[in-house]
């Protein structure tokens, strides 16, 4: 017991102070359980939010958004704040999880059947909870008016569909090296309008 | 592929960043990623404007049970070091494990593959289920070399020479209880499974965490972690062959003549098929592995087909 004892007392001796998401990724590596908890609380919302975007089901949803804070638990070692903000790093994962969810599973297929193109019209039909969120929500909103109907449907459909390019090329019934572009172009374009360039 | 050829690889910055690649475009793309500092740093400001597009959806509040289970799993899946070098992609920690190949393939066999120089001792000995007292394992008196023979030294070579390896390989199986897929072992209940992964990672914790290798004849790899102050043990063996319906794999403590079962488990007969031994290890035990009658035996009823000495 005493090497997990020491393991555990220096857990406890954790600052009481608010941390980013950033200093609680680097707690989370050093097997600090309640480092952990707390980036739960203030990402996990999100995680799930896009999760189910993506996803639909809700128990599903839950259960994927479970896997990746597994994989954040055990792979904070590999988070570089050189190479992006905590937020990042967890949203792609929480993105990539929820795209293999659906690429590995018939459900998945479906569900990319029913929903179509349907979906693209309740894109931003959500409620913004936070003050946070429906700021961003509407910077985000704006900047896609700025794309053409052709590069907004297929960013959408790539990022909330879940897509991949060839399957978007034949739902919008494009040829595949145009989707392509129309992906590359698109974001491209909300990045000058976000103002994310470096 | 023939339709990415004739396209310029920097195009798909987009789909690469939406996650919309399949395989062949992802490897072309990573190719060029690899070459162009200019298309890393694209790579990663759309990848923003992708994490900007999640960061517009409304968020959801998961039920508590969620954030419970997580809590609840932490101290029993281990986390993994940071990577030596910078990469262009992170692979999960299962991409990893998959890729670590197990001892060959064979079949079952009930031949002896005993590491230490007193063989089975135990099989067919006394009944002597009784624990011993709490004092004896807190007395430190660990045997932390396992007699030497060339299987034990050539297997502990192989394990220490891949550490990180073998804590994935155990990441990767505590994760498959997470996705809700059994390793169709020994493994019934979800609690079980969460008792089994905790103790596993207490061994792997513990300071005093030791561990012996070797091979049956047939040339699975067995491996033996424990802990003499927790008291407690493992086993893990590669690709386990299947045991008809009516037998299990039966595990020993075995002291001074005596065997005192451990518990039970099955193996599906590919990848690495593992079990917290049940009871208190003492310092100096010996570890076999029987293969008995469903449900196991009081005592062994056949010659181990491993034995490790603590």
């Amino acid at each position: 017991m005493l090497g997990l004892m020491t393991v555990d007392s220096a857990g406890d001796l954790a600052p009481p102070a608010p941390a980013s998401k950033e200093e609680l990724l680097v707690q989370v590596a050093r097997g600090d359980q309640s480092a952990f908890g707390e980036l739960y609380d203030q990402i996990a919302p999100r995680v799930l939010g896009l999760v189910k975007r993506l996803l639909v089901d809700h128990a599903q949803s839950e259960e994927v958004t479970q896997e990746i804070f597994l994989e954040i638990w055990q792979s904070a070692a590999r988070y570089e704040s050189s190479r992006g903000g905590a937020s990042t790093w967890i949203l792609t994962m929480a993105h990539r999880r929820a795209v293999d969810r659906i690429r590995s599973s018939q459900a998945g297929r479906d569900r990319d059947t029913k929903i179509g193109i349907r979906d693209l019209a309740v894109a931003y039909d959500h409620v913004a909870e936070t003050v946070e969120v429906r700021i961003e929500h509407e910077r985000v909103e704006k900047a896609m008016t700025r794309l053409t109907q052709l590069q907004r449907q297929a960013v959408s459909l790539a990022y909330y569909g879940g897509l991949s390019h060839s399957e978007v090329a034949d739902m919008l019934q494009i040829p595949l090296g145009t989707v392509k572009t129309r992906l590359r172009d698109g974001l491209i374009r909300l990045r000058d309008e976000l103002g994310v360039a470096s | 592929m023939s339709r990415s050829d004739e396209q310029n690889p920097a195009d798909l910055a987009g789909a690469y960043a939406l996650h919309a690649l399949d395989a062949d475009d992802m490897a072309i793309f990573e190719a060029h990623l690899a070459e162009s500092k200019e298309a890393r740093i694209e790579a990663a400001e759309l990848t923003d404007i992708a994490v900007a597009l999640g960061l517009a959806v409304a968020p959801v509040q998961p039920s508590d049970a969620v954030k419970a289970n997580l809590m609840a799993m932490l101290s029993s899946t281990p986390q993994l070091p940071p990577l030596p070098a910078s990469r262009t992609t992170s692979p999960s920690a299962m991409d990893v494990a998959a890729a670590d190949p197990g001892a060959s393939p064979a079949g079952p066999s009930v031949a002896t593959a005993t590491p230490g120089t007193e063989g089975p001792a135990a099989t067919g000995a006394g009944t002597t289920a009784e624990p011993r007292p709490e004092s004896d394992i807190h007395s430190g008196n660990a045997s932390s070399t396992p007699r030497p023979s060339t299987a034990t030294e050539r297997a502990q070579a192989r394990w220490f020479k891949r550490p990180s390896q073998f804590i994935l390989a155990i990441a990767a199986a505590v994760a498959l209880f997470v996705g809700g897929i059994s390793l169709g072992q020994a493994l019934n209940s979800n609690e079980f499974k969460s008792q089994q992964a905790a103790s596993l990672a207490q061994i792997n914790a513990a300071n005093d965490s030791q561990r012996a290798a070797t091979t049956t004849v047939d040339g699975q790899e067995v491996t033996l972690v424990w802990s003499n102050t927790l008291g407690i043990s493992a086993l893990l063996v590669d690709n386990l062959p299947a045991l008809p319906s009516d037998q299990d794999y039966q595990l020993w403590y075995m002291n001074d003549g005596d065997a005192t079962s451990a518990g039970t488990f099955d193996s599906s007969g590919d990848g690495t098929v593992w079990r917290v031994l049940d009871g208190t290890m003492h310092t100096g035990d010996q570890v076999g592995v029987t293969v008995e009658p469903t449900g196991g035996s009081d005592q062994p009823t056949s010659n181990p087909i491993v034995a490790l000495q603590s």
